[in-house]
């Protein structure tokens, strides 16, 4: 909380950000490759909403996109595989103050750290989480993963992967308390932007899928998608994207879709052929749960010490005779 | 005496307020009240919203319990469905009743307490019952002071609300000063971690602890600290500061300090009126303006945002002035409760003085009556002259939140009480408590409620930040039927062949005036076989125009102990004062959009225009009937907006090389060919910064490589460049 007086004061000495102050380390991607787009759209994201770099978070866990904290010059957490979600979760629970971002791939989100992902859903924290899918494990060099889509030939499956293809959005929009479902494409970088400027707007957890291009294992993949606008589906809404006309004279193909409407976005989410791009589905009234569990409490050593004292106790066993409760802390 | 003889009598009382002959009986008001109070002799008996319980400590939204709803909902918690519960909840109505007899009588405690008492009287003969109602008073959720609705209640039911609004602000106020204290702190002790006497190995072996100490050196561990940790000491200015803020944070002395030893000095912040409240503001806003000062020195510093250059000439400068009314939400508000006996001119002179400065105050101010006569002596009535006109002063000073209720609502308006004292700047509760025991015999609720029904005392609210307009900022809720003169009840009785009827009889400020025995000589009683059609309720009578007013006598319907109904006709001087709270009150309902004149005016003229226009609408269409529609009507073709689009599509192919900018994606493979030729811009996004830096050759591989193809290469300028044929040819797909 700021009293009104700090905050006049504060425009005193504003600082504004320009992308530069957001530009980490030079990026060790492949040339090429999708995850660019993404640190672009980002960098351009926390420039606009003049985020301090002291107060924004990147938390990831293994893999190719998850080396994206390294290439912003904020705070940054490259995890452990898969763990991407409980790490943020402990970040936003012990600091409700800050920007918390979460850059996971489908290997990293949808098989290691698919328990994690379900129940990040379902907590709903304030989070902006991008799920970077190029269909691929990508730095371990070509292994099959839960969304690489049936018949993909790779290290693993070197006759066609053999089960169809996890859908991420349905399986978020399955789950109790979602409150933000959207999807991008790496290669419309002006409707990637917006989508992530909502995404980080929303309370709530923010979830957006990117169809990301790996060129350097799956170099024609998304071709088809590249080539044929026809072959994206944009979702328009008021309350959702509102495509400039530039974006709707070349993606012809859109559909007006209210994202307040989960029944609706369930069914547009099954698609994949063409690919929905848009707002699938927000819902601003769910409630985060730092709020419902008072995060932010100050840690003191006297509150740590009490809160450890109280879990040592429940594992207690009292030698003496007839003590069998835990003391009074 | 014949029948016109004897409406001579009648009328001429109505006019000169004097009883001639025998055929009028005066009114006495311990036997007589308005017939529409009837139903409420007993109140002890009635369920209703008081008395009231005020616990102690209470949180801000549950700051009061209504009796009847904490027993009800004791009775939902304990008594189970069918006969043992409906014994047990007979049992304990009855002793919720003795709890109403026994405030009436004066006697006052805590609810457990009154509980333990009463129980214990009503099973004086009889163990069980005894032991049951001391049970159920065992499952009570609530406790604290049982109150009445009497004189003192408007005083202690906004204190209670008051303090309960402190003690959240004091709560969030100890938050955000603790909070802020506790980050000062931590940077003086990182600050001393790091400073030369934080690495010496007495400060090291302090800060390990003694379970641990012998396995260390300290001695070779400040050698090792000393050399390769940080030095990083805090600038002696930026120290200074720290220390300031947090001396000035420590010793506030606005809140309860629970961490304090011994006690910490508070300000009292209760007063009983206007100057001293004032005086008390005026003395510690040096102290106040210091405390925002280091509040957001401290919140600065905390968040590394304090710039020396910037801010330190704006602290040297702050003093009061800049202070804003959101600063001063910040610190407890006065409470300002001026007595009935005390709220006289100057003491409003002073208050009105207070409230337009916008000093954080919220005011009670207690009225007991609302019938004086006027100060001339004239036997006028002095219409609300202190009490009425008070809020409705206060509302015309805006910038405030204003209250005017009386005690019998102020129950069912207790969240807007509660807003009112949330609100920032001022707030005045004008509050009616019933009138003094000289006035009449009915019990304070009843009179308290008379004043609003009858208008003498309408509820209404006004916050100056519900909105931007009168419809957003005033409301008239808790008065029945605002959007008319009068309440109106039916009244139920028998007529003289024993049938029963009902007729609808509104309560008016005459009636109110009727339950007041100071003013029993403005009314007579008529005898029944008096009663003749000259003869008309007051509220038909005060619509009339002043001449054919003159020739009817206005009358009240009364009831008697015994339930007969009177007729008891009204002098032309209450009528007088009848009429005028009727003006006041059409008054506050233009404030609630009720028969607002200027809008009734809008309307009438609009109507007016719209009934010309159908008009003349109907005479076009008669004349046209009969001739042949000639012309199909008018519709023009909108442009076609996708044509739009297309038009202000794709550039023509061009002898230029250029990149779609819009659209790149920022996959770095342009750059990676050539980084001069190709850059990013604010955006990250590629365009053709130098197009002399590379060679035709590179643009054309640029373009094969961009996946989302948008580096169009354009024609060579440069026709010596090798192997130019293959390349255009190569180019072809990009132009
Ligand atoms: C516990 C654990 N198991 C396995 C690995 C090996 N590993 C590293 S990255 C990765 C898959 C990454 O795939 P994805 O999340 O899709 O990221 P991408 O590289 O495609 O961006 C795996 C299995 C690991 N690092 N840790
Ligand atoms: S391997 Fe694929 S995902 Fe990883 S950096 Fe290269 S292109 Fe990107
Ligand atoms: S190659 Fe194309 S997409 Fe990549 S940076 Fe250059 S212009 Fe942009």
């Amino acid at each position: 909380m700021a009293i009104p007086v700090t905050q006049c004061i504060i425009k005193l000495h504003e600082e504004h950000h320009n992308l530069e102050d957001y530009q980490g380390g030079v990026p060790r991607w492949c040339s090429g490759c999708g995850d660019n787009a993404i640190l672009a759209a980002v960098q351009r994201l926390c420039r606009d909403e003049d985020l301090a770099p002291e107060r924004t978070v990147f938390v990831s866990g293994i893999g190719c996109s998850s080396r994206f904290p390294h290439y912003m010059k904020t705070y940054g957490f490259h995890g452990i595989h898969g763990r991407a979600f409980p790490i943020a979760e402990g970040v936003k629970m012990a600091r409700p103050d800050l920007s918390v971002f979460v850059n996971t791939g489908d290997g990293d989100c949808c098989s290691i750290g698919a328990a994690h992902w379900i129940h990040a859903i379902r907590y709903n924290m304030n989070m902006t989480v991008i799920l970077h899918d190029n269909h691929v494990y990508g730095l371990t060099k070509k292994q099959a993963s839960p969304t690489s889509p049936m018949g993909m030939k790779s290290n693993t499956t070197p006759r066609g992967a053999v089960l169809e293809a996890l859908n991420p959005l349905t399986v978020t929009l399955g789950v109790q308390n979602v409150s933000f479902v959207a999807q991008g494409v790496d290669w419309i970088p002006d409707l990637l932007y917006d989508i992530i400027a909502k995404a980080y707007r929303h309370r709530g957890f923010s979830f957006v899928r990117i169809i990301q291009r790996c060129p350097e294992f799956l170099p024609k993949m998304f071709e088809p998608w590249l080539h044929d606008p026809g072959k994206t589906l944009l979702l328009t809404h008021a309350n959702g994207l509102t495509p400039s006309a530039e974006t709707s004279r070349i993606y012809k193909n859109q559909r007006e879709h209210d994202p307040l409407d989960i029944h609706k976005a369930r069914e547009i989410a099954s698609g994949e052929d063409p690919i929905p791009v848009g707002i699938l589905y927000q819902n601003p009234e769910v409630p985060c749960y730092e709020e419902v569990r008072g995060a932010g409490q100050p840690r003191t050593a006297e509150h740590i010490r009490a809160g450890l004292e109280a879990e040592f106790d429940k594992v207690t066993i009292w030698p003496e005779e007839g003590r069998t409760q835990p003391r009074a802390a | 005496m014949d029948m016109a003889a004897r409406f001579q009598d009648q009328l001429v009382f109505h006019m000169t307020g004097k009883r001639a002959g025998d055929g009028l009986a005066p009114v006495d008001v311990t036997q007589l009240r308005p017939a529409a109070l009837a139903p409420f002799r007993d109140l002890a008996r009635l369920r209703y919203d008081y008395p009231l319980v005020l616990p102690e400590a209470a949180a801000d939204g549950d700051y009061v319990h209504s009796l009847s709803a904490v027993v009800g909902s004791l009775l939902a918690d304990i008594a189970p469905r069918g006969i043992e519960g409906e014994r047990l909840r007979k049992h304990v109505l009855r002793l919720e009743r003795e709890l109403r007899t026994m405030l009436a009588r004066g006697e006052a405690g805590t609810l457990s307490e009154m509980w333990a008492t009463a129980a214990a009287r009503l099973g004086s003969g009889d163990v069980t019952v005894a032991k049951v109602l001391a049970q159920a008073g065992d499952s009570l959720k609530v406790d604290g002071d049982v109150v009445d609705c009497d004189a003192q209640l408007p005083a202690r039911f906004v204190r209670q609300a008051w303090r309960a609004a402190q003690a959240r602000k004091g709560g969030e106020f100890r938050q955000l000063v603790d909070g802020l204290i506790r980050k000062l702190s931590d940077i003086q002790r990182a600050a001393f971690a790091h400073s030369a006497a934080g690495q010496q190995p007495q400060a090291l072996a302090a800060s390990i602890g003694s379970a641990h100490a012998d396995v260390f050196d300290f001695a070779v561990m400040s050698k090792l600290v000393a050399r390769n940790a940080p030095r990083d000491e805090l600038p002696a200015a930026r120290r200074a500061r720290i220390e300031g803020a947090l001396s000035v944070l420590r010793a506030q002395p606005f809140y309860e300090d629970p961490a304090a030893v011994g006690g910490s000095m508070r300000y009292q912040f209760e007063f009983d009126d206007c100057a001293a409240a004032v005086d008390a503001y005026r003395a510690r806003l040096p102290r106040l303006t210091a405390m925002v000062r280091a509040i957001a020195i401290a919140e600065l510093e905390s968040s590394g945002a304090y710039v020396a250059a910037d801010h330190d000439p704006f602290f040297e400068r702050y003093d009061e002035n800049a202070l804003t009314a959101d600063d001063l939400a910040l610190f407890p508000d006065y409470l300002v409760t001026i007595p009935a006996d005390r709220n006289d001119a100057s003491e409003n002179a002073g208050l009105i003085d207070m409230l337009s400065a916008g000093l954080p105050v919220k005011v009670l101010v207690q009225q007991t009556d609302l019938l004086e006569e006027a100060s001339i002596g004239t036997g006028h009535f002095a219409f609300g002259v202190r009490s009425a006109r008070l809020a409705t002063t206060a509302m015309g000073l805006g910038g405030m939140f204003v209250l005017q209720a009386t005690s019998a609502d102020l129950y069912a308006l207790r969240e807007r009480v509660q807003r009112g004292l949330a609100c920032r700047g001022p707030a005045l509760f004008s509050i009616f408590a019933g009138s003094p025991a000289a006035a009449g015999d009915l019990p304070p609720y009843l009179t308290a409620a008379a004043a609003r029904e009858s208008r003498a005392f309408p509820a209404f609210a006004y916050d100056a930040t519900a909105g931007e307009n009168w419809a957003a900022r005033f409301s008239l809720a808790g008065n029945r039927n605002a959007g008319d003169d009068w309440a109106v009840d039916p009244l139920e009785y028998a007529d003289d062949d024993l049938q029963r009827v009902t007729e609808p009889v509104a309560f008016t400020y005459a009636d109110f005036v009727l339950c007041d025995r100071r003013y029993a000589s403005h009314f007579a009683v008529v005898p029944r076989e008096r009663w003749n059609d000259g003869m008309l309720p007051v509220a038909q009578w005060v619509r009339l125009p002043e001449r054919p007013a003159t020739e009817r006598v206005p009358y009240l319907w009364a009831v008697d102990a015994d339930d007969r109904l009177h007729r008891v006709i009204v002098d032309a001087r209450l009528m007088q004062a009848t009429r005028r709270c009727l003006l006041l009150w059409h008054r506050l309902q233009e404030h609630a959009g009720i028969h607002d004149s200027h809008a009734e005016r809008l309307l009438a003229r609009e109507r007016a225009a719209w009934e010309t226009e159908k008009q003349q609408a109907r005479v076009a269409l008669a004349q046209a009937a009969g001739v042949a529609a000639t012309e199909a009507p008018a519709s023009v073709a909108a442009p076609a907006p996708a044509a739009e689009a297309e038009a202000a599509g794709e550039k023509p192919p061009s002898d230029e090389a250029w990149i779609e900018t819009a659209r790149c994606p920022s996959c770095n493979e342009c750059q990676t060919i050539n980084d001069r030729m190709f850059a990013y811009n604010d955006n990250k996004q590629a365009y053709i910064k130098d197009i002399d830096a590379g060679t035709y050759r590179q643009l054309v591989e640029a373009a094969e490589v961009c996946q989302v193809a948008i580096i169009h290469p354009g024609k060579p300028r440069n026709p010596n460049e090798p192997g130019l044929a293959e390349l255009l040819e190569r180019a072809k797909p990009f132009l």
